[in-house]
């Protein structure tokens, strides 16, 4: 007589996660740039004063304004990455319907 | 004597016949078994077959991901090798003091295409452009 069979199988089910909103966007102020030579200080100054009232200011070499520069980079390049990680997940874990419809 | 064996061969007629009886609905019970079996089996077979497809859709579709991941983050690069290179490239100390007007309009303006890029990654709702801040010509 056989026996009823017990039948264990591996069924593949694609995990939904819902897909939270961003972020708001970056509030980022405008910042004036001025360079200041030996020879235009005086005109500095004069521009400066009437922008800003009084003659109190932060100077910044032109090897570090590189260095800010290449940290901005570095910073927009990190947002960037994450921003196009976190697509690639989102991609992922896109249910299947969704993937066809956005195919077609 | 000739009822006796008459008798006997009756009772031999129902004896096979209840033999035969049970041997059938026992056929019966096995068929049924091996029905639900195979039953089972193909269903068995239906789920494995469409979780290999799943898997192998999913394989396809990841590498499609990781590719397309791997070429937007070498370019996401672009930008800061092209700012490093026109760094290296200009000496940016002696520009300034030769024409610091000139030099002031291009660091204003390329900070200005900076902060433009940054609140354009981070906007929640924007759509970035390919090429948007790759070159240094774009932002700072």
């Amino acid at each position: 007589m056989p026996e009823p069979k017990v039948v264990t199988v591996t069924n593949t089910v694609k995990t939904t996660v819902p897909i939270v909103a961003r972020p708001k966007g970056a509030q980022i102020n405008d910042v004036k740039i001025y360079v200041v030579t030996a020879e235009n200080y005086d005109e500095f100054v004069e521009k400066f004063t009437n922008k800003n009232g009084e003659l109190v200011y932060i100077a910044i070499s032109v090897k570090d304004y590189e260095n800010l520069s290449l940290n901005f980079a570095e910073l927009k390049r990190y947002i960037e990455q994450q921003k196009q990680i976190i697509v690639y997940y989102e991609e992922a874990v896109k249910p299947e319907d969704v993937i066809s419809n956005t195919s077609q | 004597m000739f009822n006796a064996i008459k008798i006997a061969m009756v009772m031999t007629v129902l004896a096979t016949a209840g033999m035969g009886y049970l041997y059938v609905k026992r056929l019966q019970s096995n068929l049924e078994i091996a029905q639900a079996n195979v039953a089972k089996m193909e269903v068995a077979i239906q789920v494995s077959e469409a979780s290999i497809a799943t898997l192998q859709a999913d394989a396809v579709r990841n590498a499609e991901l990781t590719a397309t991941l791997q070429k937007d983050l070498q370019t996401a690069e672009r930008y800061g090798d092209e700012l490093r290179a026109t760094l290296q490239k200009h000496n940016l100390t002696a520009l300034a003091q030769r024409k610091p007007g000139l030099i002031e309009n291009r660091m204003q303006d390329a900070t200005n295409s900076l902060w433009n890029d940054l609140r354009s990654i981070t906007d929640p709702n924007g759509v970035q452009l390919d090429d948007a801040g790759t070159q240094s010509s774009n932002s700072n």
